[in-house]
């Protein structure tokens, strides 16, 4: 992808740089005019990121959420996700989405995490994959914004990402990856 | 099940894509070098994949630009669909929620004007045709109040005409305002969506006022409202020398500074009166000609002047002391604002409700627009039809420039 870039990213990321910051040498992956970005200091990029606002305190309150938005990996050599990290939270995990035995889909932990090609993207999406944020320490109010930090396996990248009220993503959880996940 | 979206359409589509979108990006002259390109490198007829996606950026390229000086949805001429949009914030908001309600607009605004879906949007094909949308947000007196900000003395309900108005609350008021417009009605029913949806938990629908104005409008072909008058006449230069008369200036709040005001009234139409009525009663009602919009006094166009002064064989006037044109001319040169009306019809059951959403913006309503107004409540034939039923007053916010939040200057 570096040697055609995309001109739909870089809009997409002009008009998104005033609400996301993406964190460390993240902006190196996408400069704004448009020239390939520069694989040696290219890092791994969330874009249109963003976490479902919770009401801690609230009568229907819970102390989950999840991340949202496209892994990109600019490098040429595949990348994984590895972990992740919130200060707002006691507990990340990344998880995926599947069918249990009665045909329901319920969410667990990803064995072996989010794999993201070489010069690819991987897409978190409420119903899909996603980086669940639990034991929340505080509501994370629509409007705001908050950081996480994903591990990789070429180092750590912190993203800020918006807070955004969402009617959606109430899939069941399972703590424990099935046998069958991976 | 894997997340990734690296299909076969992904992997095919970039760069034809981004071949054809900078072609069209600048201007219509590029659209035409951008589909030459696209079916050259074929060495054939477009095929249908490449004509599709030609189809698909000249929908992208009916974007507006967001950021600016100005909020977009002012100046330009109005599309052809609208929506209009009151919200109440919801109870014990504070200073921090109208911002973070301004923050969340602010990007979903920008996304969807640009022919993206907004970040929460999982339907976000229903944004990809822009068709020209804007969205510009008004603030009512509440809002400038929770924030802090210093409120200008006309951000508040305009003064009762009792000769006419039969406000109702449900079509009145309201602490937000989005005016959504566009050129497709699916485009302002999916904005209308995500931009209520995004913020629910910050403010509750108040009202909404659907309109429409005429889809072929242009040299020849009026907006007309549904009395089949010429609508939108004698509009003040407001992208020259009137500017003054619709942005605040330096008399007004810094943080409203290149922002505006606007009224929404609802007038409703006695449409079976109306009906009643033949031509020549009509045309007097008003004082134009029903064809050409021109004065009863001569004229070809709706831009002819008016002669207020011309009397008939019996000594009356020919445009009548209660007619419309009449009442509604300026007194004074400030006594004029842009108007950016649309019709409406909603049907209740089996009965049409139909009339006039009236949009007036200008830089201080009760100064420019509550004069005329206060005439046309006094005398105006065309009372006999019409009955406001709705009204509303808001501060338009400047435009939000790189980098700002709309309304930022109101935090400062």
């Amino acid at each position: 992808m570096p040697h055609c870039p995309l001109l739909t990213r870089r809009v997409a990321l002009t008009a998104a740089a005033t609400l996301l910051t993406v964190g460390l040498a993240g902006c190196g992956s996408a400069p704004d005019d448009g020239t390939p970005a520069d694989t040696a200091s290219a890092v791994v990029t969330l874009e249109d990121g963003w976490v479902k606002a919770v009401d801690t305190a609230g009568s229907d309150s819970t102390r989950m959420t999840a991340l949202f938005g496209t892994l990109r990996n600019p490098t040429d050599d595949e990348v994984t996700v590895e972990s992740a990290g919130c200060p707002a939270a006691g507990r990340v995990e990344l998880h995926e989405v599947v069918p249990n035995d009665s045909g329901e889909m319920q969410m667990q932990p990803k064995a072996g995490g989010f794999v993201i090609p070489a010069g690819g993207e991987h897409v978190l999406q409420p119903g899909g994959d996603h980086i669940m944020l639990m034991d929340l320490r505080e509501s994370l109010d629509n409007g705001t914004q908050t950081t996480i930090t994903l591990s990789t396996s070429i180092g750590d990248v912190d993203v800020t990402v918006p807070v955004r009220t969402f009617g959606g993503g109430e899939e069941s959880y399972v703590p424990e990856p099935s046998p069958t996940s991976s | 099940m894997s997340g990734s979206v690296d299909g076969p359409a992904a992997a095919a589509g970039p760069c034809r894509r981004t071949v054809i979108l900078t072609g069209l990006l600048g201007a219509g002259a590029g659209a035409v070098t951008g589909a030459g390109a696209a079916t050259a490198a074929d060495g054939g007829p477009p095929t249908d994949a490449a004509a599709q996606e030609l189809r698909l950026a000249g929908a992208r390229a009916t974007a507006r630009p967001f950021r600016g000086t100005h909020q977009a949805g002012i100046l330009e001429p109005p599309q052809p669909h609208a929506m209009f949009v009151a919200f109440d914030l919801t109870e014990g908001s504070d200073r921090d929620a109208v911002r973070r309600l301004l923050t969340v607009w602010t990007d979903d605004i920008e996304r969807l004007m640009a022919g993206r879906g907004t970040l929460t949007d999982l339907e976000h094909e229903l944004a990809a045709v822009a068709a020209s949308l804007t969205v510009t947000v008004g603030v009512g007196p509440e809002v400038v109040e929770l924030v802090g900000a210093a409120k200008p003395p006309w951000l508040a309900p305009l003064p009762a005409f009792p000769q006419v108005d039969e406000l109702r609350d449900e079509w009145s008021h309201g602490d937000l305002m989005l005016q959504i417009c566009a050129d497709s009605p699916t485009t302002v029913a999916h904005a209308q969506r995500r931009l209520t949806t995004s913020v629910a938990d910050l403010a509750t629908v108040r009202w909404v006022q659907r309109g429409f104005r005429e889809p072929f409008e242009g040299p020849g072909i009026p907006m007309r409202n549904l009395f089949g008058q010429v609508d939108g006449t004698e509009q003040p230069d407001v992208a020259g020398v009137d500017s003054g008369l619709l942005w605040v200036g330096d008399d007004g709040p810094a943080w409203l500074h290149r922002g505006s005001s606007v009224v929404v009234r609802r007038i409703a139409m006695r449409l079976d009166e109306w009906d009643r009525v033949d031509r020549a009663s009509r045309e007097n009602a008003i004082g134009r000609r029903l064809d050409t919009g021109a004065p009863v006094t001569g004229g070809d166009t709706a831009e002819s002047p008016a002669d207020l002064d011309a009397t008939d064989d019996l000594g009356f006037h020919v445009i009548d002391d209660a007619a419309h044109l009449r009442r509604a001319h300026a007194s004074a040169p400030h006594e004029r604002f842009l108007r950016r009306p649309y019709s409406y019809d909603d049907a209740e059951g089996g009965t049409m409700r139909s009339g006039l959403v009236f949009v007036a913006y200008q830089a201080d309503p009760v100064r420019q627009f509550v004069p005329v107004q206060s005439r046309l409540a006094e005398a105006d034939l065309l009372n006999l039809w019409t009955v406001p039923v709705g009204s509303a007053v808001f501060a338009v916010l400047p435009g939000a420039r790189d980098g700002e939040i709309l309304g930022q200057a109101m935090f400062a």
